[in-house]
């Protein structure tokens, strides 16, 4: 036990000695995370700001003086549209859907015969797309208005008119609102934890070996159990920290946040973070030992990152089954490492319980997958290392 | 002292149907006392790594013993590899840590204290004469400095058995002369020291005893002068060959350094014109 420790620590030093990898890790996994996260709350800013503007972008008001009457007592804004508002929308440079008014309408109102009123929109334009359901909602209105109007006159109870009633009604709450715009936190942090493993997994069993560091190593008395453990805690140990710090950097990300709304929905503190590490630390053991069993049968660091590209292609790709799953959560999803882990995350972020079953799954698959690839390192090493 | 009885082994080249046994070691016999320079000698590929490797536990002999102070290495490894400092061809060092750390760290795992490992690590240092090596990263040592810190850390716990493969190979003079220094003294001090190498110089002027290795055979035993004496020649390169070459081979090498030397004769005429 002495031996492994005595590995770790030399592990350890060494890994974080190695700068220049550990700013490329810090700077492209830990702080890409709370920079989208800002760029997306500036989006979702955008859009609640428009809300709150009340403009609308209309084209041929002076044809409306009813619609235009309409719209000031609702307190909008109108708007005109540009002449070639409809190549700017296709262009993605005008933000707002145009309501175009057609020349006839006041007099076409009057006579009773449905006057053509259009919402231009483009759906490749994300930003004028999302305002078509208000501006959509506020001409229901107008319309609802004169149809009333009609009907009073004619002594006809308007409540005729309305034979059902559609009300929509919203289940999600803030916070499961809020894990949605959150969903990508847990593969971020994911992704760090796995970059920070990858490098120290392959220095200290490819690297060694084309160093040419190994056999000295295998000629001390340490047995080979020990070297394979204290080797594995010092990979899984850089793993940990900078899956920590990736997800202590989601903490001051969300003061960056630049809409209230959101940052409010955003639930991301302490206790979110704390119950992200506890999750994480049984996968850093088992992603941790097996990248090492994936590079240690390699000859050169090159060849191990190679094989190593299977494991970082799958950690990248299986949190995407919740994505193109729309049947959500299904049990399976807890019997695959990386899968598991950012689902329950994804829950945690929910604000949702976590029945202790739940936890066993993912801790026992990791567990299995860190045993089976160390004492697969252990067995290569105990073989030879003349290949 | 190393004994080593009647050691062979066997490796298995290619695969399947194209798989062909080779002998490496087909019968290495010597002993090396303590206090003494045995020179392992031989030709390249004679075996002399391969029996170096098994010494030191990497591989398992497939018949034959290595005992090191009467210690089996096949039965009790860890307890013989306490016992043995060796320093193999593969030397790669941790290029992010400190010449004192690399052998520090060996002490370590050799179940030393941090202490006593840094203690030892000093005079090493001073020994080898690297002291101001001692806390700089390997990262950028020249080979020179390199065999210092790995011989180093080889002999950081202090072992009685000492083993070198082929120990000067890309050192200059001066760190060439600096090891010889440091191999006299430790035989001073009542070491086991076994050198592979395959440069006669180097035999003549440390080697107390030299054990001659050819196609994997101790081929013949004894003092530089024994040896000169058995092949009944007064040159230890015209004895070497002749004891370790058989007369076919000799030819051959001959007619081949013949048809060389034909070759490149009419091209260094040239250069001298």
């Amino acid at each position: 036990m002495r031996g492994a420790w005595t590995v770790y620590l030399k592990e350890l030093v060494d890994a974080l000695r190695d700068r220049r990898t550990l700013v490329t890790v810090l700077l492209s996994s830990v702080a890409v995370g709370p920079f989208v996260l800002v760029l997306v709350s500036s989006l979702v800013a955008g859009i609640e700001q428009r809300a709150e503007a009340r403009t609308v972008v209309v084209a041929g008001i002076e044809h409306a003086p009813s619609l235009a009457n309409y719209f000031a007592r609702q307190t909008f804004v109108v708007r005109a549209a540009p002449p070639d508002y409809e190549e700017q929308l296709r262009r993605s440079r005008l933000g707002d859907p145009v309501v175009v008014v057609s020349a006839g309408f006041e007099a076409a109102l009057r006579a009773g015969e449905a006057p053509l009123v259009e919402v231009v929109s483009s759906a490749s334009n994300q930003r004028a797309s999302t305002g078509v359901g208000p501006v959509f909602r506020l001409l229901r209105g107008f319309d609802r208005e004169q149809v009333v109007l009609r009907v009073a006159l004619r002594g006809v109870a308007p409540a005729l008119l309305e034979a059902v009633r559609v009300e929509e009604r919203d289940l999600a709450d803030a916070a499961t609102r809020a894990a949605r715009l959150a969903t990508m936190v847990p593969f971020f942090v994911l992704m760090a934890m796995l970059y920070g493993a990858l490098n120290a997994a392959l220095d200290t069993t490819a690297g060694e070996r084309e160093r040419g560091s190994l056999e000295p190593l295998l000629m001390t008395p340490v047995p080979r159990a020990a070297l394979v453990l204290g080797k594995w805690g010092a990979v899984g140990s850089v793993a940990m920290l900078i899956a920590v710090l990736s997800c202590l950097s989601f903490l001051p990300g969300q003061w960056l946040l630049r809409s209230e709304a959101l940052a409010a929905m955003f639930r991301f503190g302490w206790r979110e973070a704390a119950w992200f590490v506890a999750l994480l630390l049984p996968l850093a053991g088992a992603l941790s030992a097996l990248l090492m069993a994936l590079a240690a049968r390699c000859k050169s660091f090159k060849e191990a990152q190679a094989n190593a590209t299977v494991v970082v292609l799958a950690v990248s790709l299986l949190p995407l089954v919740t994505v193109f799953n729309q049947e959500g959560e299904a049990p399976w999803h807890l019997w695959l490492p990386a899968l598991a882990q950012s689902t329950l995350m994804g829950r945690v972020l929910k604000g949702e319980a976590l029945p202790l079953a739940d936890l066993a799954v993912p801790m026992l698959v990791s567990a299995a997958v860190a045993a089976l690839s160390l004492a697969y390192v252990a067995r290569l090493l105990r073989q030879s290392v003349l290949r | 002292m190393i004994r080593v009885t009647r050691l062979h082994k066997r490796f298995v080249a290619g695969r399947g149907r194209r798989a062909r046994s080779v002998a490496a070691v087909a019968g290495v016999d010597f002993v090396a006392a303590d206090g003494a320079i045995t020179a392992l000698l031989g030709p390249n590929g004679a075996g002399k790594t391969t029996t170096l490797r098994i010494a030191a536990g990497l591989l398992e002999a497939d018949a034959g013993s290595v005992s090191v102070d009467g210690i089996e290495v096949a039965s009790a490894p860890r307890a013989a590899l306490a016992r043995m400092g060796v320093l193999s061809d593969s030397r790669g060092l941790y290029p992010r840590l400190t010449a004192r750390e690399n052998i520090v760290y060996y002490g370590r795992l050799q179940g030393m204290a941090r202490e006593a490992a840094e203690a030892r690590a000093l005079a090493l240092a001073r020994l080898l004469e690297m002291v101001p090596l001692l806390d700089r990263r390997t990262e950028g040592f020249s080979q020179g400095e390199r065999m210092k810190t790995a011989l180093a850390r080889a002999l950081v716990h202090d072992p009685h058995n000492i083993v070198l493969d082929e120990p000067t190979n890309g050192l200059d003079v001066l760190a060439t002369r600096s090891l010889r220094a440091a191999l006299l003294q430790l035989r001073g001090a009542g070491k086991c020291v076994v050198v592979s190498t395959h440069i006669m110089q180097e035999v003549q002027r440390l080697a107390d005893r030299v054990v001659l290795v050819s196609h994997g055979r101790t081929v013949a035993e004894g003092s530089v002068a024994e040896l000169c004496a058995l092949a009944g020649e007064a040159d230890f390169e015209e004895a070497f060959v002749k004891l370790a070459f058989s007369a076919d081979e000799r030819a051959a090498g001959v007619a081949a350094a013949a048809s060389a030397s034909a070759a490149t004769v009419p091209a260094s005429g040239g250069m001298a014109a």
